[in-house]
């Protein structure tokens, strides 16, 4: 199985432990692993443009250089800048700051791109049938908002009631395009409600669309997960990494060496497995 | 409108949350991050509140009219986020709220930042823009008597709603690109928003202005019509 195929749970989990580590490390260590890997599933999973990949850098170098331009503390000035120290300590908190906010970026973009809205209701259902309800109406309705607006804009159009070359009108035309979509759309409301009442909404318990069970591989690959966070947590717990006032760390211990190899895991597991999905299936093909 | 089904998980939360857990979450930042990690504790907290505002509605059951209407309200919301710059996001959360009443505006506010961001990004920002936006709504709610008769004050409304959400996201942005509360980088954020904060108050007015009358009639209309 594709690990987009997998239960919404094992991937929600799988990014919280991810993202969990990247955004509340601070480890110098582990951030440079997570930039990446992050960078590299981006790449191999195809998640992210060219436009996309030019934010992201813009992103980091922001990132970099607002850090010691603002925060002045730390004992080893560079350089000076209006009479303000720029230290090596703000440029290299900086530096891992940035680090740690493109890579969070690209690790919510996958995320984005793997929960899809049915999957985000399955999430929320389990929580609360009633906001999953809402949650899905309103999805349909902004889709549907969509669809009409086209067709009344378009039909508004053909009968000449508005023109596109005039600033004025065109403001005028879409207030009244607006006007008509909510008052169609409330309208139409009440008899989705009314429909939904006669066959019975609010008697009984709600079953959703989407059945997603959870297999042995689902719960395998979860207490995996939450092992291979563990083992990171630890190794950050154990390494230290002091910025202010001066620089002092130590990442190369037993422990941090072993959580840092934790976290390469884990990083890059969606990548495993799909991987893995790759070469059995060429192999399967190969067979045959 | 009851969200939480199980009323023993509800009582829970609902004591629970504001004099067991945020205390805890408090406590443990204090003892044991030593006031270091406030990206957590933060986090922690607006997820927790959210869950307690959920919480508090349980008087009826929601109809299905209501229901739908509010689901309508939402996916206009989310549709208004498309538009580039303007963003009748406040406005119309701030119109649910006064003719639908106070969690008819939460649940608008919050969820329509929900989905909206499926296309926008989520993030760890996705719970403090919920609980900004559903805060918006849910105090309109409560001010509704006087938004409604006076429209002065629903614009002056609008203008504090888009300031004070600007404060409270660059606080989040604060600390989580510094992982501590630092004066001077607020104040650097918040110069650096004001573009935006004017660009949020002043989208608010107009599209209080536009939407006032003519959505509050048809909310109105469906209201006395269908006895929603």
């Amino acid at each position: 199985m594709r690990f987009e195929q997998l239960n919404p749970f094992t991937v929600a989990v799988y990014y919280l432990c991810v993202l969990g580590i990247i955004m509340f490390s601070m480890n110098p260590l582990l951030l440079c692993i997570a930039l990446l890997t992050s960078v590299l599933s981006a790449v191999i999973g195809g998640t992210a443009d060219k436009k996309a990949h030019l934010f992201s850098l813009a992103v980091f170098l922001i990132a970099a250089v607002l850090n010691p331009l603002f925060v002045h503390k730390g004992m080893t000035p560079l350089f000076f800048l209006n009479d303000n120290p720029i230290t090596l300590e703000a440029t290299v908190y900086g530096l891992c700051a940035a680090g740690m906010l493109t890579a969070a970026l690209y690790r919510l973009r996958d995320l984005s791109k793997v929960m899809t809205s049915d999957r985000v209701l399955y999430l929320f259902g389990r929580f609360s049938p009633q906001i999953a309800l809402l949650l899905s109406m309103a999805i349909r309705y902004t889709a549907l908002l969509r669809v009409r607006w086209r067709k009344i804009s378009d039909s508004q159009r053909a009968l000449g009631l508005f023109d596109d070359g005039n600033l004025i009108d065109a403001v005028r035309g879409r207030a009244r395009v607006l006007s008509i979509l909510i008052t169609w759309t409330l309208e139409n409301g009440i008899v989705t409600a009314e429909s939904m009442e006669s066959r019975g909404y609010g008697t009984g318990r709600r079953t959703s669309y989407a059945v997603y069970r959870v297999h042995k591989y689902d719960a395998v690959l979860m207490i995996v997960c939450i092992l291979l966070t563990a083992l990171s947590a630890v190794g950050i717990y154990f390494s230290k990494a002091e910025f202010y006032p001066v620089l002092s760390m130590n990442l190369l211990n037993p422990w941090g060496i072993a959580g840092a190899a934790a976290f390469t895991v884990l990083s890059v597991l969606p990548l495993i497995i799909n991987g893995k999905e790759a070469i059995r299936w060429r192999w399967l093909l190969s067979k045959i | 409108m009851r969200v939480i089904e199980n009323p023993r998980l509800r009582a829970i939360l609902r004591y629970g949350i504001p004099f067991v857990l945020i205390p805890a979450l408090v406590a443990l930042s204090a003892i044991v991050f030593e006031g270091q990690r406030y990206l957590i504790i933060s986090l922690g907290i607006a997820v927790l509140a959210l869950l307690l505002f959920m919480t508090g509605f349980e008087k009826r059951n929601i109809g299905a009219r209501r229901m739908v209407i509010t689901a309508i309200m939402t996916a206009l919301a989310v549709f208004g986020r498309f538009i580039p710059l303007f963003k009748p996001i406040t406005a119309i959360c701030v119109m649910t709220a006064i003719y639908l009443g106070a969690e008819a505006g939460f649940f608008c506010g919050s969820l329509s930042v929900l989905i909206s961001n499926i296309w926008f990004g989520q993030g760890p920002w996705t719970p403090f823009q919920m609980l900004g936006f559903g805060l918006i709504g849910l105090i309109a709610g409560y001010l509704s008597r006087v938004l409604l008769k006076s429209n002065l004050l629903l614009l002056l409304y609008g203008v504090i709603a888009g300031v004070a959400y600007s404060f409270l996201m660059d606080v989040w942005t604060v600390l989580w690109y510094a992982g501590g509360f630092d004066w001077k980088l607020y104040t650097a954020a918040l110069l650096s928003a004001l573009p935006f904060t004017a660009l949020y108050a002043v989208s608010n007015v107009v599209f209080l202005l536009i939407l006032r009358k003519p959505v509050g009639n048809k909310l109105n209309r469906i209201k006395i019509k269908y006895g929603v």
